[in-house]
């Protein structure tokens, strides 16, 4: 049987590494006593992969696991048995039964929104200023340094840029939503976006929490999926 | 502590999970009438990996009257980052910084992290020295294996606990409750301490020096000192507490598994070996405790993995049905087994074909030393066919990843005994590709490893001398030389510097703590990492005290001479370590002690061992 399931990475947990996150939901599951399958060969293991690794530091409600199971089981008791036996800040949300053959989640991905909390600005002219300073960045294309194989490579990463917008979080802070590609091909990097932002920002010593909210898949799949191009 | 402040700190160190606390079964208390800070003076992945902080935190903590939390060496990024935003070092459970702790406890399992706990202390605003700590600092003091030396500590702590924590920390905590409860001032709580069994208070002796500069003996200060420390011992593993319901960190820890403690002490007498003689006499739990805590610690932590965790595990009195009933017992959780310590003559070929059931690891024997000669010499009592035969074992259970673990500048060692580790290397390699192809493993990799042998308090080498780093450094490019052209063969070693400084201070006395805090001043941090080893620290750390290194690591003692850790009495007599020096001297074995008593304890402690 193969589960995918959305689960929440909570403020307590944001600087669990992916891998750690991997050995984790393999040894709830375990403590759950919830019968996963293993790969043939020399060095079995569990079959479970993810979507998409979240950023050291991020938040989110929208992480995305894949788990082949030996044995059937009720969604819902999966749900019930792996969230008794997760660490606190880690918490399964939603539970599909997906078909065996349905393609991984990472070939499935299309984008990603995020809301992205700023702290340390003015609280009264601060949300306006990084609202024109973000609008004049997104004007042209971005370059930002990206760290491949092959060393380090300027790539333009406005065209990862889907959409964009600024609200006031319950505290004033300014508060952005934005829309990032998110395939196989590649992804937008928050960090090297707001990296670049400061160049555009008289005021630099500003920090952020970011948070992943949703993932968007292709349609056809039992996930989330953008309403319109 | 400022959360926002932390979590953009963390945001900017190299893996954060080591300061971030929260895993699964941290203990969860907010606050307690005694506050323990449980340090480790090594980074977090190290100490998360010893199974005595394991077994003292669930002690601890399993009290009502006091919480217990952790601490760990912060990384020099971390460090860094602490002094620039002035944050005090802090618990990873409350995040309570640890001038606000009554008892700070550090574990001492190697010399090189001495320098690190000079750091935590001062990160927390606290003295380094003890006599510059009033009643408003906590109560420092310290345990494990390198206390049985604690000259070269001596004037950081206010009191070291000798023996089996387990037995005494309790007995420590309670005596420091009463001095709160009591509004006890320090030096009445240290006088109280030092009246419990086990426990050492520093500053109540003065260490004298001839006109040359040798130790002559230790003066009590405190006529109510206690002339000698005697060590504690747990003698009921069976029905001692263990670790509970243990942490499981997220981020890989060192030893990233499930420990059973099979039992505690070794009746090997292997003579480089301290934890051989400073943890007699051997105490077993029985098969049924330990199948009982397998079962509760697979359950509570999901971990597949569990490891036979003694000082040679192969002895364990029921380790062929142990074995088998672990992996038929699991089976279906896919649990698997892996050995810390093998010994190549502990007949174990069923054993490892049930083992390799599950998974495969590499396997790890420790001959020690090149010769039979030499062996016999340090009283490691195995043959040269004990090796390839189990080596053979493994091969036909298709292993093909073995390590061997040697040491050099062993006493009486000569180029013989060197050859002779490349010989017993090729024979191993030479056994493997004598298999036919399609029995054995694919290729081979076999590791040799070489540390470099450091003489040690309470064993019968405490007064040889250490093999100077030129030394060293000839006999690894000898090794080198001869190991070329061994098929698979790896060759790995210590840094000499490294494994001489070890040496100073583990034969050090007090007068080395001018030299280890001038070196903390001079930036000496995780001295056991060769990439943040400061060679030139140490030596102007040496300069400045007057202090020359050689006359701790490179000189012979005469067996009688005083001994710095002389006041400390960890039950192995004196006598006996120098009757199995003269054996060690002549290359008599002497026999292990399962099969009759050698006469270790002496009269005086003889009814402390029921082998």
């Amino acid at each position: 049987m193969r589960i995918i399931a959305r689960f929440e990475k909570g403020k307590a947990v944001r600087f669990v590494s992916h891998l750690d996150i991997q050995r984790t939901f393999q040894r709830a599951f375990r403590r759950a006593n919830i019968p996963l399958a293993y790969s043939q060969g020399f060095n079995p293991h569990p079959q479970l992969s993810f979507a998409a690794a979240l950023a050291l530091g991020y938040t989110s409600e929208a992480e995305w696991l894949d788990v082949k199971l030996a044995q059937a089981m009720e969604p819902a008791s999966f749900q019930a048995a792996a969230n008794a036996a997760l660490p606190a800040g880690f918490r399964i949300l939603e539970v599909i039964e997906a078909s065996e053959n349905a393609p991984a989640l990472t070939a499935l991905m299309e984008a990603a929104e995020y809301t992205i909390e700023f702290q340390g600005f003015n609280l009264v002219s601060g949300p306006k200023e990084l609202e024109t300073a973000f609008a004049s960045m997104v004007a042209g294309p971005i370059f930002v340094d990206k760290r491949t194989k092959g060393g380090i490579k300027t790539v333009d990463i406005r065209p990862l840029l889907l959409n964009y917008q600024f609200s006031l979080s319950a505290d004033g802070c300014p508060l952005l939503t934005l829309l990032g590609v998110a395939d196989a091909k590649g992804s937008l990097n928050i960090d090297l976006l707001l990296g670049a932002l400061r160049t555009f920002c008289a005021e630099t010593t500003y920090t952020y929490n970011v948070h992943r909210k949703v993932i968007y898949f292709k349609s056809g799949s039992p996930m989330p999926a953008l309403p319109h191009k | 502590m400022d959360l926002k402040l932390l979590d953009s700190i963390l945001a900017s160190v190299e893996k954060p999970a080591r300061y971030m606390g929260g895993e699964l079964n941290m203990t969860q208390k907010c606050d307690a009438e005694l506050r323990f800070a449980l340090a480790f003076p090594d980074v977090y992945e190290i100490g998360m990996s010893h199974l005595g902080s394991r077994i003292l935190y669930h002690v601890l903590n399993a009290r009502e009257d006091t919480i217990c939390e952790r601490v760990f060496a912060p990384w020099p990024d971390m460090e860094r980052a602490l002094r620039e935003n002035q944050i005090p070092l802090f618990t990873l459970e409350t995040k309570r910084s640890l001038g606000t702790c009554d008892i700070i406890g550090f574990s001492l399992l190697y010399e090189m992290c001495y320098t690190n706990i000079l750091t935590m202390l001062d990160l927390s605003g606290i003295p380094l020295r003890a006599k510059e700590r009033g009643d408003a600092f906590p109560l420092i003091v310290c345990g494990g294996p390198c206390a049985c030396n604690p000259e070269p500590l001596a004037p950081f702590v206010d009191a070291f606990l000798i023996g089996d924590g387990e037995e005494l920390i309790g007995e420590c905590v309670d005596a420091v409750l009463a001095a709160k409860r009591g509004g006890m001032d320090k030096p009445a709580l240290l006088r109280t301490l030092a009246q419990i069994p086990g426990i050492y208070i520093p500053s109540f002796y003065a260490p004298k020096y001839d006109a040359e500069g040798h130790f002559l003996e230790l003066d009590r200060v405190d006529p109510n000192a206690p002339q000698r420390i005697t060590r504690r011992v747990l003698k009921d593993l069976e029905h001692a507490p263990y670790i509970g319901n243990p942490i499981v960190p997220y981020m890989p820890i060192v030893h990233d598994r499930i420990a059973l403690e099979l039992f505690r002490g070794c009746t090997r007498g292997c003579r480089f070996c301290q934890a051989g003689f400073i943890y007699r006499p051997v105490r077993e739990r029985t098969r049924e405790t330990i199948m009982e805590q397998a079962r509760a610690l697979i359950a509570c932590t999901g971990y597949d993995e569990v490891s036979l965790f003694s000082l040679s595990s192969g002895d364990y009195s029921e380790i062929h049905a142990l074995i088998p009933e672990i992996l038929h017992e699991f089976e279906k959780k896919r649990v698997s087994i892996s050995f810390p310590s093998l010994r190549i003559d502990s007949f174990l070929k069923d054993d490892l074909v049930q083992m390799q059931s599950v998974r495969k690891a590499g396997l790890t024997f420790a001959p020690e030393a090149g010769t039979q000669r030499l062996r016999d010499v340090i009283n490691k009592g195995v043959q040269e066919e004990d090796l390839l035969r189990s080596a053979k074992d493994a091969f036909e259970a298709g292993w093909s990843s073995v390590k061997l673990y040697f040491m050099i500048g062993l006493p009486t060692e000569t180029e013989e005994d060197l050859l002779g580790i490349a010989e017993l290397a090729r024979k191993v390699s030479a056994l493997f590709y004598s298999m036919p192809k399609e029995k054995r493993g694919k290729g081979l990799r076999l590791s040799i490893s070489a540390s470099s042998f450091v003489p040690k308090p309470f064993t019968p080498f405490q007064w040889e001398a250490q093999d100077s780093k030129e030394t060293l450094i000839e006999k690894q490019k000898f090794l080198r030389a001869a190991l070329k052209g061994i098929r698979g063969a790896e060759f790995s070693y210590h840094a000499p510097d490294i494994s001489v400084l070890e040496g100073v201070f583990a034969r050090g006395d007090r007068r080395l703590a001018d030299v280890l805090e001038n070196a903390y001043h001079h930036g000496a941090r995780f001295d056991s990492w060769d990439e943040h080893y400061k060679q030139h620290a140490w030596e102007t750390a040496f300069a400045e005290a007057g202090v020359d290194p050689a006359a701790y690591a490179h000189r012979q003692r005469t067996p009688g001479e005083p001994l710095p850790w002389g006041h400390i009495d960890m039950l192995v007599t004196e006598a006996y370590l120098m009757r199995e020096l003269a054996r060690a001297n002549a290359a008599i074995t002497t026999k292990d002690c399962r099969a009759g008593c050698n006469g270790c304890f002496g009269e005086k402690y003889a009814d402390y061992c029921k082998v």
